[in-house]
């Protein structure tokens, strides 16, 4: 459909869910006018939006060749499958979802490694006991040679491999391995241990542009509208809305609590009869409330926020910048 | 896919030809080892970092193969594979290899020689460069740069100095990779880098100890833990590692003055008799006539072979550290270059003593040898 933009988004499990439920907060409904077992959707209420649910991996080979417009995938993926990232997509905002980091991990039997300056000696030494090099099983071909390569080792050979890469070193096809993890508990459950400056990258699954889709005017428009929505949705998670009224609010209590608190003044200072209401983080809105009583002020009403729309739409911005 | 990667090459024209025919001559037969190699003894040789630059395909069976990324190793295989393995052979090649570049064809035509078995190495260096001035010349590249250097210097340096052996092989492995020399000394030299906060008592505890009780105390610990080999690595080496770092110790560091030495070896430059004289004044300050001495007197056979052949030697330029970041080299090394463009060798060339052995000969073999760059010396010398 030409004028369309192609949302892609992970077609099943945990980020499938965790991505609609996402564009949800942000008031765009994924749906699937025919069926739930359609691999295409829509937006409910947005025209001019193909929303196509394909896997992580195929979603971050078709936004490297611009095949989709935007996409739901982790960072560990772009990373790794695309080499040239920056010239090819625009990473528009981390969701919140699929945390997970990539890893060196060694056998916690190891007991003189604790960093990669170790590694690259072990792998040194490896090589001249054994006659051949030490082998990192990993499916993170990219990252791992672009990282090994950086601390300066280079006695190891790459193993492929696509699945339960934990148990390589268990079953000797690997002495060490490179893999993503969340809470570390399979890797301690295989007897691994992450070293001490391993972390290659810390991932979660982020909204990624193409910048070789086709963006005409129309595409650019409906991606204009979706972004100004996520955008809106984010600052309103981000802040708490605090209002009160009090004869001694005056410019430089709000100065104050700018400088304390991190609050954001939407709409400007007090007024005349000491009206105000502030945009305050959400760790900080007790320690707010306890200033402005102090401050004089006899009640203080805390509110959620749905949206916060901005004139400045930051997220697509940011996508312009890039296309 | 870059279409450059597709691109014909121009074909080898009369010149590089009659330059092969020039190498027979000379003695070097003629070979043309496969296209399609294995991948391995590239990527166990050259890195995990060439395979970017590789074109690898994988056979129905699993195995990995290439296009030969250079002609070297083929030609090493090959004469490991026939009857005369082992005695004095000499080859020469001319043919296409294979390597992913961002801004030239992938596709490009290589000549050169491989010389192997030859026992007088400061003859067989000097005649591989004026082989490679040669080459040159037969394009009307009459007086190109040359640059050398002496990766056997360095070693020779590192083992003649009083270090801990995990050290040393650092050391030399960051010299051979242009790896971070300069911020491993820094980290050496202010020591501390192997702090194990959690260790540190048992490593000063184990460290005035009798080594075979220690080795047996770390031993028994982890077969205690039900740990016998993870990884491929043996319990025996981890201990033997571990008790390396408490030799150590984490307040171990390197002697300002053993990286003053380094740093004034690795200063040293010029045509070769200057180099050559600035090295023994050095191996005499630091008292390491002895250690040096094999070396530099092979570096000053090689000159005397090099004068002999009537190469310039003023306008060599020597440096010990050059050769840094070169694969398998071990001794001699060579690059010449066109004086008026910048970076892309010509020819280049050197000695590669352990490559064989790492290719599965049995006794090690002495090989040295050189290739050019056939369409970049069409392109900047003289038309034919």
């Amino acid at each position: 459909m030409t004028g369309s933009l192609v949302l892609a988004v992970p077609a099943k499990g945990r980020l499938q869910e965790n991505a609609e439920a996402f564009f949800a907060r942000a008031g765009l409904n994924l749906v699937k006018p025919r069926g739930a077992r359609d691999y295409r959707g829509a937006i409910a209420g947005l025209d001019g939006v193909e929303v196509a649910y394909i896997s992580a991996s195929e979603i971050t080979a078709q936004l490297a060749s611009g095949a989709v417009h935007l996409g739901v995938t982790g960072e560990d993926l772009v990373r790794e499958m695309m080499p040239d990232a920056d010239k090819r997509v625009v990473l528009i905002e981390g969701l919140g979802f699929g945390f997970a980091n990539v890893v060196v991990a060694v056998p916690q039997a190891w007991i003189d490694v604790r960093t990669m300056a170790d590694i690259d000696d072990v792998a040194t030494a490896f090589r001249l006991h054994h006659g051949r090099k030490m082998r990192v099983a990993t499916k993170y071909i990219n990252l791992t040679r672009d990282f090994f390569s950086s601390h300066g080792i280079i006695d190891y050979r790459i193993v492929e491999s696509s699945g339960a890469t934990e148990g390589a070193p268990g079953a000797g096809t690997a002495e060490l391995i490179v893999d993503i993890t969340t809470t570390g508990n399979t890797l301690v459950a295989n007897g691994l241990k992450i070293v001490d400056d391993g972390t290659i990258l810390r991932s979660q699954a982020n909204l990624v542009a193409a910048r070789t889709a086709n963006w005409g005017a129309r595409e650019r428009e409906t991606a204009r509208v979706i972004l100004d929505r996520i955008a809106a949705q984010a600052r309103a998670r981000a802040f708490r809305e605090v209002r009160a009224r009090f004869a001694a609010c005056d410019t430089a209590l709000v100065h104050n609590a700018k400088r304390q608190f991190g609050v954001a003044t939407p709409f400007g200072g007090p007024t005349s009869s000491g009206m105000l209401t502030l945009h305050c983080p959400p760790g900080q809105v007790y320690a707010l409330t306890s200033f402005l009583r102090e401050n004089g002020a006899e009640a203080v009403a805390v509110a959620d926020l749905d949206y916060v729309f901005a004139r400045d739409n930051p997220l697509y911005a940011k996508l312009e910048a890039g296309l | 896919m870059d279409a450059r990667a597709t691109t014909m090459t121009a074909g080898p024209d009369g010149r590089a030809e009659a330059l092969v025919a020039s190498y027979e001559r000379a003695g070097y037969a003629r070979v043309t080892p496969a296209i399609l190699q294995p991948a391995e003894p590239f990527l166990d040789l050259s890195g995990e970092d060439i395979r970017k630059r590789m074109y690898l395909t994988t056979a129905p069976g699993g195995e990995e193969f290439c296009l030969r990324p250079d002609l070297t190793i083929p030609v090493s295989r090959d004469y490991l594979a026939s009857p005369a393995a082992g005695r004095p052979a000499g080859f020469s090649y001319l043919g296409t290899v294979f390597r992913h570049r961002t801004d030239q064809p992938a596709e490009f035509l290589q000549a050169g020689i491989e010389s192997f078995g030859r026992t007088d190495k400061a003859a067989a260096d000097a005649e591989m460069l004026s082989l490679a001035l040669e080459a040159t010349a037969h394009y009307g590249l009459t007086a190109p740069d040359v640059g050398t250097g002496d990766v056997a210097l360095f070693a020779a340096l590192l083992a003649g100095l009083d270090l801990p052996s995990a050290w040393k092989r650092r050391l030399i492995k960051d010299f051979n990779r242009k790896g971070n020399l300069a911020q491993d000394l820094d980290r050496l030299v202010l020591g501390g880098s192997s702090a194990r906060p959690e260790y540190q008592g048992v490593l000063a505890a184990l460290a005035g100890s009798d080594p075979k009780g220690a080795h047996a105390l770390v031993t028994d610990l982890l077969s205690i833990a039900g740990i016998n080999a993870v990884g491929g690595r043996s319990v025996g080496e981890i201990a033997d590692r571990f008790l390396e770092q408490s030799a150590l110790g984490a307040g171990a560091r390197l002697p300002g003055d053993v990286r003053g030495l380094i740093e004034r070896f690795l200063a040293i430059s010029g045509d070769p008799d200057q180099a050559a004289a600035a090295l023994r004044a050095l191996a005499a300050d630091a008292n390491m006539t002895g250690a040096l001495g094999p070396a530099l007197d092979l570096f000053e056979s090689r000159t005397g072979f090099l004068a002999a052949r009537g190469v310039d030697l003023k306008r060599m330029k020597f440096s010990t550290a050059f050769g840094r970041g070169f694969d398998y080299y071990t001794g001699f090394v060579f690059e010449l270059t066109d004086p008026s463009r910048v970076g892309d060798p010509l020819a280049a060339g050197g000695r590669y003593d352990g490559l064989l052995t790492r290719l599965g000969a049995r006794e090690p073999i002495p090989a040295v040898g050189l290739a050019v760059w056939i369409e970049r010396l069409a392109l900047y010398g003289a038309a034919p």
